[in-house]
């Protein structure tokens, strides 16, 4: 009998030695940080190809595509995380590498510093593109088509070169 | 048993009877057969139906019932004799006015609510149902059967404001009807527990009482009513993983295994040994990380929440555990059509977060026995209450813990094993009493039990690694066709809380489902509260109800 209540009284005791659980700031660092926890989105316009696969594949419409005056990427995603579930699978479905839309090792930067967001706006992951880049890109994008063009010029007047080398031939 | 079934089938009208996996498969010519064969399926031994299940085939006109009956034999093991369910499938005219079929209810006690969500879902009429009334679905659906091939969720919801306006109108018309028929003299009421009830969660019982005396309870479900079942068919195989977890955020992992196994099996692929043990792993992490809400809820709805307070902490670890492997702690989405989503570059660090999970709980354990498990007043209140027999659980087919609280031998684990189980060294764990504390040992045994299966799984799968037969960083996932071909696969998987069935339909080309039935269990613990409360006195409506681990996500999906 009085063996049991010293046991009891020793295992009530063994709490003081337990390390405490709230010693944590949650806002500031996680209680538990896994190598890939899905969190918000990171996009890097520059891999995208605007493919609109993880447009395609969102299961509850949180991606909402930014449309570009490029001809590639056409567009890009923007991420509404007011109504994305996490789920991962704008990622896994995105063709490029490294990939252009990521949330596996997102932070969980979510909760605002003061504890209340005053608009949705907070909630979109927006992508901020330079002017410079899309210039450049529009730029590059005209030399490509330039070249191809006169590509195109040069194998036309070849093969009219050709037709009437043919044609001086059979004469 | 397999030869006698085939042969009581045989003497009706069939088009085909066929072998499927545990299920002998038929499809009847006339609807008229049903009632009779049924009768002696039952004497038969055929006695729990697991669920109905209509698809609607609006191309040709017809609406295909599927019934789904299942052989528990609770006394003995499947490895004794094997457990042969019957699968039958009737057609039915599409239009309003024909689609009827008997009502089997009176037979098996079981179907009741599966044929009310049949009727509701579908306008299936059932004739000689003793109370088919509209269920789950609220009042701005009656009649119109959302899960219908026509009808239209967008245009539905245009009227918004009238739909909200039919469902409160409800309410009220309900009240003054009470008023009228139980009025203000006499000791006779209606109380309402839930669904704001701190024990209750979105489930609305209501408890028709004598003084302290229940006479009648009526669950009202369906106040979490997502419609997955029509949701997957706007979704493609993969992202309909992410509507099939959402069943219930307690154990997440496994309806997603019963899924995935469905499709694999239309698209005639086997996954990797690898991916097999994974989802052992991963099923049965799920599985602990429910039972400790379960364990803790039960002292939860009887007001004392300092257990339910340790159990979450223990989960935490558990789900540190979710969270390692795929990313996410409670919607995990880790598995998905052709194995497990994510590879495992560095399995042994996982290992070894599993078994920090695994020294938490042994190490609280011992503390949980002594304060809560012999826990006098618990004892006292729990002890002999709401005794369920081996007849009630094939006659109302209750599943999982709240039937192998009882000795029934039922696991599908064993029964018909999935994923890895089948190389794993597994037995029924079960308790005698079936009463309410029984339901809450079980849990208790079945976590050591999960925890001893994971352990396998773990070895097998270093073994795996050091033969060099399993590659961790790629063997996770094959390749899946973008496209199925028509078909249709039942499966079944045990759940944290019972007996989870899918039946998936599919069409040619296809690159979304069909059709996806999912049977849950807590459908029929929740039909069991009908036969379990009355005569009981209102104190013991949480403790009962909490014995039950019933799940609203589930429950009305
Ligand atoms: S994580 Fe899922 S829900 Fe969120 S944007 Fe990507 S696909 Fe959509
Ligand atoms: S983010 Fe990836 S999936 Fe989405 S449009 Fe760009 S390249 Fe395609």
């Amino acid at each position: 009998m009085i063996f049991e209540i010293g046991e009891k009284i020793i295992r009530v005791m063994k709490a003081f030695t337990e390390p405490r659980i709230a010693i944590k700031d949650i806002v500031k660092e996680p209680a538990h940080k896994s190598p890939i926890f899905r969190g918000r989105h990171e996009i890097h316009y520059e891999f995208c190809i605007g493919c609109d696969a993880c447009n395609k594949i969102c299961p509850v419409d949180a991606i909402k595509m930014k449309p570009l005056p490029l001809k590639k990427p056409r567009m890009v995603p923007e991420v509404n995380l007011a109504v994305c579930i996490f789920c991962g699978l704008c990622e896994d479905v995105c063709p490029t590498k490294p990939k252009a839309i990521k949330l596996s090792g997102g932070d969980i930067e979510i909760i605002a510093p003061d504890g209340t967001h005053k608009t949705l706006e907070d909630f979109w992951v927006r992508v901020d593109i330079p002017e410079e880049w899309i210039e450049q890109k529009k730029r590059e994008e005209e030399e490509k088509a330039r070249k191809k063009r006169e590509m195109m010029e040069k194998k036309k007047r070849e093969a009219e070169l050709k037709k009437q080398e043919a044609k001086g031939e059979e004469k | 048993m397999r030869e006698k079934l085939k042969e009581i089938i045989g003497r009706y009208d069939v088009e085909y009877i066929e072998d499927y996996r545990s299920w002998v498969k038929a499809k009847l010519k006339n609807k008229e057969d049903l009632l009779p064969l049924i009768k002696e399926l039952k004497k038969a031994g055929v006695k729990s139906c697991s669920t109905v299940s209509p698809t609607d085939f609006i191309d040709e006109n017809r609406i295909e019932v599927n019934y789904f009956l299942e052989n528990l034999n609770p006394t003995k093991s499947s490895k004794e004799e094997e457990k042969v369910n019957v699968w039958l499938k009737v057609d039915l005219d599409r239009d309003l006015q024909n689609c009827e079929i008997d009502s089997i209810t009176p037979i098996m006690p079981s179907a009741n609510y599966h044929e009310l969500e049949a009727y509701s879902t579908f306008g299936v009429k059932f004739r000689g149902h003793p109370n088919l009334r509209y269920f789950l679905i609220s009042r701005d659906y009656y009649g119109k059967f959302p899960f219908r091939k026509d009808f239209d969720f967008k245009e539905h919801e245009k009227n918004l404001i009238e739909n909200i306006n039919a469902i409160t109108d409800e309410f009220l018309e309900e009240f003054e009807e009470h008023e009228k028929t139980i009025g203000h003299e006499g000791s006779r009421t209606v109380l309402h527990w839930g669904p704001t009830h701190p024990a209750s969660g979105p489930i609305r019982l209501k408890v028709f009482t004598n003084g302290e005396i229940i006479e009648k309870v009526e669950p009202d479900i369906g106040y979490v009513w997502r419609a997955l079942e029509n949701l997957v068919e706007r979704k493609d195989f993969i992202g309909a993983i992410v509507a099939v977890e959402r069943i219930c955020f307690m154990d997440n992992p496994n309806p997603m295994i019963c899924y995935s196994e469905a499709v694999e099996e239309i698209a005639g692929k086997e996954i990797t040994p690898f991916a097999k043990y994974m989802r052992v792993i991963l099923g049965e992490t799920g599985r602990i990380a429910s039972h400790l809400i379960s364990m803790g809820s039960f002292f939860g709805t009887m007001g004392l929440q300092t257990f339910l307070m340790w159990c979450l902490d223990v989960r935490e670890y558990f789900l540190d555990v979710l969270e390692d492997y795929s990313g996410a702690r409670i919607a995990t989405s880790c598995i998905e059509p052709g194995g497990v989503r994510y590879p495992l570059p560095d399995p042994e660090a996982w290992f070894n977060e599993i078994d920090k999970a695994i020294k938490k709980w042994e190490k609280v354990k011992p503390d949980i026995e002594d304060i809560f498990l012999k826990n006098p007043l618990m004892t006292k209140r729990a002890k002999n209450t709401g005794v369920f027999t081996l007849e009630d659980v094939e006659e109302y087919f209750l599943a999982g813990p709240v039937a192998r609280a009882s000795g029934a031998k039922i696991d599908v684990r064993i029964d018909e094993p999935y994923a890895g189980y089948a190389d794993l060294e597994m037995d029924y764990v079960t308790c005698e009493n079936g009463d309410a504390r029984d339901r809450l040992y079980i849990i208790v045994k079945e976590v050591d039990q999960s925890i001893g299966l994971i352990k396998q799984a773990i070895e097998k799968i270093r073994e795996g690694i050091e033969k060099g037969e399993m590659n961790p960083s790629k063997d996770h996932l094959i390749k899946m066709p973008k496209k199925l071909p028509a078909g249709e696969s039942v499966r079944r998987i045990e759940w944290a809380r019972g007996e989870i069935l899918m039946h998936l339909v599919t069409q040619d080309k296809a690159t979304s489902p069909y059709r996806l039935k999912i049977k849950t269990p807590s459908v029929n613990h929740t039909m069991m509260l009908e036969n379990l409360l009355p005569g009981h006195t209102l104190s013991d409506i949480p403790l009962l109800y909490g014995s039950m681990h019933i799940c609203q996500g589930d429950l009305d999906r």
